[in-house]
């Protein structure tokens, strides 16, 4: 199998015969990154509760499952169908829409959280004091809004564009 | 197997999903995590100094600064982390999964960097709204996490060195065997020659098939527009969540703070509270004929607030800090600390150690170095933004001292004792 045309591979020559100051580079690198990951592990025995330390690998993995296998599919899913939807827009506004969506939800991604949070047993007025909901359904809109003067801005510049063409 | 990995990765192929792209968000991604690392041990030792550590008192919003800093590049992370999973993220469907047991560590710590990044960034995020749904205690898993992540950064930078050098600069050209990496060619094209080399023309059937082949007739992205895009989206979402946080802490950014777990200028006197009388359990009876006790050595002396009010007054302008990464500027009024720890007589280099009315909490009683002792801002504070200090903010007495993080400005303070060798 022709190893060199996947991208994992594609390196390989450049691997075998590194400079001097490279593998030395590299070699630092993976003494000081194996030391801090042996220290991180004996901090983390030495401060934290043997017993607890299942739950943490769970949520480490957990992390790893959901980023994987539901907000990467996730994305490819809504790019493709963003895409074949798109297939009469111009691949600039289909850019733009794309944008739009992945900044929404990582906004959201980032305040439903604290929803939820505010929800919780409220013991201190002074966390969490705004209305998280509607400020996110506000974002939401303002964004839509800018994508959409922005497509229209794109639009017009390049029927102009077009004219100029056709003279 | 085989054909299903190099199906995923073919119906991945994205103009973005290249080295140089990795390159450029991996290294804004690392300096992120290296502000982050570094803010965050300076908040470390402020709480827990190594012994002979002197902190720096000056200037005085310098803890405010670090630890603002802390949570912004950490609020960073999220749309950095998550463009550069997406960049790398045909690479999970490498074949074969292992070639070697050098290559199983690799992606062994590869599985470790990306699960502790994410849970990293999100414990973190979650750790300022007050909410720990989490099996494990936040602070010491956040620390131990943070060495697990800066190991693993180097790690991973020497592991893929020859790579980022290559890439490190924009070129026409990275050189051969990496045509298909770069401007040029889509990667499809490639990947998809390599596909039929292996099987033939003939496609997987079934469902799977169906699913390819849905994929496949989806028009591409075109290349140019994909990648200005990408980091255009990468751009614009870094200074949105920043910016629509930052207010928290950074000022000028207080008119659109409409996400950030905390408002200026919300809470009694116009300062927000991290720690309740309430949740501290100190209520009007706890802190009936409250005195303020100093002691150094065999010296004791009682203050009672009347007394303390009689005593020479300094008005100072001081941010309130909290490790949160939320602070809020106010003027305090009350004794100078140093006054207080003469009048016992301990000297220049004397620690003192703070104890609160509270019963429980972390930071009940906690250690002030000789630095923070003897500055002229510290103060054992009567007063909070012209007013007596409120119950949720220490009354009758709390301490304020430049540069330190919330949980050390010792609320409802009862007793200041100097340590001696």
């Amino acid at each position: 199998m022709n190893q060199a045309s996947t991208p994992s591979n594609a390196l390989t020559a450049e691997q075998a015969a590194p400079r001097p100051g490279m593998r030395v580079a590299r070699a630092i690198l993976i003494l000081l990154g194996v030391a801090g990951l042996a220290w991180g592990a004996w901090v983390l025995v030495d401060t934290v509760r043997i017993a607890r330390l299942p739950g943490l690998a769970l949520w480490v993995g957990a992390a790893i499952v959901v980023h994987d296998a539901v907000i990467a599919p996730l994305v490819l899913f809504a790019g493709v169908l963003l895409r074949r939807a798109g297939r009469r827009l111009a691949g600039t506004v289909v850019t733009v829409l794309q944008g739009t969506i992945v900044l929404g939800s990582i906004m959201t991604l980032i305040v439903v959280p604290e929803i939820v949070a505010q929800g919780l047993d409220p013991k201190n007025p002074t966390v969490l004091p705004l209305d998280y909901g509607t400020n996110l359904a506000v974002f939401w809109v303002v964004i839509a809004g800018v994508a959409t003067a922005v497509s229209a801005a794109l639009y017009a510049r390049n029927s102009r564009a077009d004219r100029r063409l056709s003279l | 197997m085989r054909r299903l990995l190099y199906e995923a990765q073919r119906s991945l192929a994205s103009p973005v999903r290249n080295p140089r792209m990795a390159t450029v968000i991996g290294r804004l991604l690392g300096a992120a995590f290296l502000v982050c690392f570094g803010t965050g041990l300076y908040s470390h030792f402020l709480q827990q100094p190594l012994p002979g550590m002197r902190l720096p008192t000056r200037p005085e919003f310098l803890y405010q600064f670090t630890e603002g800093t802390h949570i912004i590049a950490g609020i960073a992370c999220f749309p950095l982390l998550l463009a550069k999973l997406y960049i790398v993220f045909p690479d999970l469907f490498a074949y074969p999964p292992v070639r070697s047991f050098v290559h199983l560590l690799e992606r062994a710590s590869t599985a470790l960097f990306v699960g502790a990044s994410l849970l990293q960034i999100t414990i973190g995020l979650i750790n300022t709204y007050h909410w720990y749904p989490w099996p494990f205690p936040f602070r010491q898993v956040h620390f131990a996490l943070a060495w697990v992540l800066i190991g693993s950064l180097a790690l991973h930078i020497g592991i893929k060195l020859p790579i980022i050098a290559r890439f490190w600069r924009k070129r026409a050209d990275y050189g051969p065997g990496t045509d298909h990496l770069t401007d040029a060619v889509p990667v499809e094209r490639v990947a998809g020659s390599e596909a039929e080399r292996l099987w033939g023309s003939s496609r997987p059937t079934g469902l799977t098939g169906r699913l390819i082949a849905y994929l496949d007739a989806t028009p591409p992205a075109d290349e140019k527009v994909s990648r200005r895009g990408f980091l255009a989206t990468v751009g614009v979402a870094v200074a949105t969540v920043v910016g629509l946080t930052a207010g928290q802490t950074f000022a000028p950014l207080d008119a659109v703070n409409v996400f950030g777990p905390r408002k200026k200028g919300v809470g009694q006197q116009g300062v927000p509270v991290n720690r309740t009388s309430k949740q501290a359990n100190v209520t009007e009876a706890v802190i009936a004929g409250w005195t303020l006790t100093v002691v150094h050595g065999g010296l004791e002396r009682s203050f009672t607030r009347a007394e303390l009010e009689r005593m020479p007054q300094t008005e100072v302008t001081l941010p309130i800090a909290c490790v949160e990464g939320w602070s809020q500027m106010a003027t305090w009024r009350g004794v100078r600390l140093r006054d207080l720890a003469d009048l016992v007589g301990a000297g220049e280099e004397t620690s003192f150690t703070l104890v609160s009315l509270e019963e429980r909490g972390s930071f009940r009683q906690t250690q002030m170095g000789p630095e923070y002792v003897r500055d002229p801002l510290t103060l054992v504070a009567l007063e909070l933004n012209g007013e007596t200090l409120d119950l949720e903010h220490g009354y009758p007495a709390r301490m304020i001292a430049p540069g330190r993080p919330g949980v050390l400005q010792t609320k409802w303070l009862s007793r200041i004792e100097a340590i001696t060798a």
